[in-house]
């Protein structure tokens, strides 16, 4: 087929704004990360692998980067499990589960700083609603002044906030599989977690992956909730990757090693998709 | 109705009318002649503040200003999370989008790092008659290290911060609560306390029972130690006396090697009675920002805090506070032992080393670099600094600008007269404690040095940080404190030891 220049016209404005709010941002900070770049600089030169090796033996820098692993561990893994499990309740045709659906997905809505700043009143710990509620049961819990159930409070919003993400993803995939294929299958299994994970799950794989991926990387990059709910706190304990990294940058305005930091998060991030993949192609 | 309505607008207008001609009475008459013209009509200038009472301060007395001058200041307002950066932003990138920035004095290190620094000084403005007047004097000598730099004058006078003792009088002088007090330490209940340690044996005392007698439990202690809500100054106005003393006026860096002193053995034992005074509130505070904090002595629920100016001033608004007639202040308790981290060694004293501060933002105005209208931002700074203006604010709890300036207190330290406070609606018995109390801290020949060094913001939020961690039995004082000294270092050597050093100098007034 000729080909004409029109056609790369076309692609042109797209190609520009690749390259210009990704390919050349990405290129800078991957070479503030290797010079000398602060508040008061005037001369900028290459310091090789120093901001590198500065951030690892930052104990702020590990921890940072626990609380986000352990976060993004717990956090997705409940988002998956329950946006699944509500879109394969609410793809039958119950009475009311139209309602439901959106009453379920609004909190996708709200900015995740008003999550955060909403936080603090639900888990006031002197009156707010869910001690309130707890007080019943002879239970009062330090949410926002302890060290772990702070980072819960995190968890326990973040999946409110984004469990409907999942779910209409999955929900989507799951209401394109053509209904004879359940006609057909229910030939030969007889119950609903047969048909869900010998037939479902298996079909909706694709869309699940993609689901997974994406609240995935956008979990290591979590920011909004935890500034508003606690700014990292207790102490250091809901301070995620993306917190420290803001702090290094703008806040004490060490371009360089919050540049590092930034690299090093491109690189873990990466590395989990690369693997995830290689087990799915493998499974699959 | 409409009669009403005319007579009431006709009302407001004349109030309105009264209070420009009665500012106009206090303005000398190069000022008056000035604004005739309206000089500074069809020009606007930005202020950036602190989104706090501070901010909406400022947006009241911008409207009068404008309504003089034919100017328009614009007040933009950030969060205190957020401040520190925006202000930098603008200054680092050069946008100068903002005339002036209402700031807190821990900012100034980073203002003066480099050459060129980022702020103006307004001793060009000062003597101008054409300018609203304000007497440097009348700021207390401790507060002008704030508002100054290297002996010259850069901040103009707005709000004036210091941390004091507030304490419930009604309960201190309880007969009933003193003879159990008494039994239980084998001393009088102080009040208020003079010490330390009264301190902690008084807030162990009233945590955990309902003294008031209202159906809730009380505490012995309320904070605010929520990491980023400036928890970081109780720890620091309560260490100073424990490092600070006569022979050593020291307590951040050995100003000749830089060397971190933080963790000397005099803040260890700052930090561990601290600690132990922690457990002597509610477990949630330090999950708390001030105004969590402030609510639990204005609802009566906490004998003891240390805090600013705020709380006794929105102590008398009946809306908000039960305490109003109750609440008693005093400079901070003192220690009877203090370390010198210069010299090493353990000073003992006959009677309580006390040592006053000036912690805090004491937000006031600096003039950027950038402004294209420096006389401009000058005079509307100077307009909130005229001592009508100001003693209009400090006598206003909700204006979040607390007193440091001759004409606020009382005699036989300065002009006020309390029915100034009174009429405002202040309790008779709680004007004299207050203004007393923060005039003998600014006063006392032992201060605090404030931390003026570039980076002070780093500095302060990792010990808040690591005092938090000790709060919550992560880590012991000595464990927190020689960690945060290598964090210390870490800082220090990544900004520049000459850098530093020349900063740190400048703002002590060294040579």
């Amino acid at each position: 087929m000729k080909k004409r220049p029109l056609q790369y016209f076309f692609i042109l404005p797209a190609t520009v704004w690749v390259l210009v709010f990704t390919v050349y941002p990405l290129i800078y900070v991957v070479r503030i990360s290797f010079s000398n770049y602060q508040l008061g600089t005037t001369d900028l030169f290459f310091v090789g692998f120093r901001n590198y090796l500065d951030n690892f033996k930052d104990a702020t820098f590990w921890n940072s980067l626990r609380v986000t692993l352990l976060y993004v561990l717990i956090a997705v893994t409940a988002q998956v499990t329950l946006g699944l499990y509500f879109a394969w309740i609410l793809n039958k045709n119950l009475k009311g589960s139209r309602i439901f659906r959106t009453i379920f997905t609004s909190p996708l809505f709200v900015a995740p700083v008003a999550v955060g700043y909403l936080g603090i009143t639900i888990f006031y710990e002197t009156g707010g609603p869910v001690n309130y509620f707890l007080s019943f049961l002879g239970v009062h819990v330090p949410w926002l002044s302890d060290r772990y159930f702070a980072l819960i409070s995190v968890i326990l919003l973040d999946i409110w906030e984004w469990t409907p993400f999942i779910f209409i993803i999955l929900l989507a995939a799951l209401q394109s599989i053509p209904e004879d294929i359940y006609e057909a299958a229910l030939l030969d299994v007889s119950s609903n977690s047969q048909l869900f994970w010998y037939i479902s799950l298996p079909l909706i794989t694709p869309a699940l992956v993609i689901a997974f991926l994406l609240k995935l990387i956008e979990s290591f990059k979590l920011f909004g909730l935890p500034f508003a709910l606690t700014a990292g706190g207790p102490a250091n304990a809901t301070e995620v990757y993306s917190i420290l990294t803001y702090r290094k940058s703008m806040a004490y305005f060490d371009f360089s090693h919050g540049a590092a930091l930034a690299i090093v998060l491109l690189f873990v991030v990466m590395v989990c998709v690369v693997q995830f993949f290689r087990i799915i192609r493998e499974r699959y | 109705m409409k009669r009403k309505k005319k007579w009431l607008i006709g009302l407001c207008v004349g109030f309105f009318v009264v209070g420009l001609v009665g500012v106009s009475f206090a303005m000398t008459r190069e000022r008056t002649e000035f604004l005739k013209t309206k000089p500074y009509r069809g020009i606007t200038i930005k202020v950036l503040s602190l989104k706090a009472n501070i901010s909406e301060t400022a947006v009241h007395f911008a409207k009068q200003w404008n309504e003089l001058t034919g100017g328009d200041c614009q007040v933009v307002s950030v969060p205190f999370a957020a401040f520190h950066q925006k202000v930098f932003m603008d200054l680092v990138t050069g946008r100068g989008e903002y005339d002036a920035f209402i700031n807190g004095d821990w900012f100034y290190g980073d203002y003066f790092l480099p050459e060129k620094p980022y702020i103006i000084s307004i001793e060009q403005f000062m003597d101008d008659p054409k300018y609203p007047e304000w007497d440097p004097e009348s700021l207390l000598p401790a507060l002008q290290t704030v508002y100054k730099w290297n002996g010259k004058w850069y901040g103009v006078p707005n709000d004036c911060d210091s941390h004091v003792m507030y304490y419930r009088r009604d309960i201190l002088t309880n007969p009933e609560y003193q003879a159990r007090f008494k039994t239980k330490y084998g001393y009088d209940l102080p009040a208020p306390p003079e010490t330390v340690d009264q301190f902690l044996d008084v807030a162990e005392f009233f945590n955990g029972w309902d003294w008031d007698k209202d159906g809730k439990k009380d505490y012995g202690v309320t904070m605010h130690m929520r990491t980023g809500g400036q928890g970081m100054f109780h720890f620091i106005s309560w260490a100073a006396a424990y490092v600070i003393s006569p022979e050593n006026a020291r307590f951040w860096f050995n100003p000749e090697t830089l060397d971190p002193l933080i963790n000397s053995p005099g803040h260890v034992k700052a930090l561990e009675d601290f600690a132990r005074l922690v457990k002597y509130g509610p477990p949630a505070m330090l999950g708390w920002d001030l105004g969590e904090a402030w609510d639990l002595a204005l609802k009566g629920d906490a004998v003891l805090t240390f805090t600013w100016g705020d709380l006794g001033a929105l102590a008398q608004d009946e809306k908000e506070s039960v305490i109003k007639g109750k609440i008693g202040a005093a400079p901070m308790p003192g220690t009877m032992r203090a370390y010198d981290p210069i010299a090493k060694k353990w000073i003992e004293f006959d009677k309580p080393n006390r040592v006053g501060n000036v912690l805090g933002g004491s937000w006031h105005g600096v003039i950027s670099r950038y402004s294209k209208h420096p006389e401009i931002t000058y005079d509307f700074l100077s307009y909130m600094a005229e001592e009508d203006n100001a003693f209009w604010a400090f006598v206003r709890g909700y204006t979040g600008i607390d007193p440091g300036r001759t004409f606020a207190f009382l005699e036989p330290y300065g002009t006020a007269d309390i029915k100034d406070y009174t009429e405002q609606g202040w309790h008779l018995d709680d004007v004299k404690p207050y203004t007393d109390a923060y005039y003998l801290n600014y006063t006392n020949a032992l201060q605090l040095p404030p931390m003026r060094i570039s980076r002070a913001d780093e500095y302060l939020r990792a010990l808040d940080v690591a005092q938090a961690r000790v709060a919550m039995g992560e880590l012991t004082a000595k464990e927190a404190l020689d960690d945060l000294h290598g964090v210390f270092q870490e800082i220090t050597d990544r900004v520049g030891k000459d850098k530093q050093m020349r900063i740190f100098k400048e703002a002590m007034g060294l040579k």
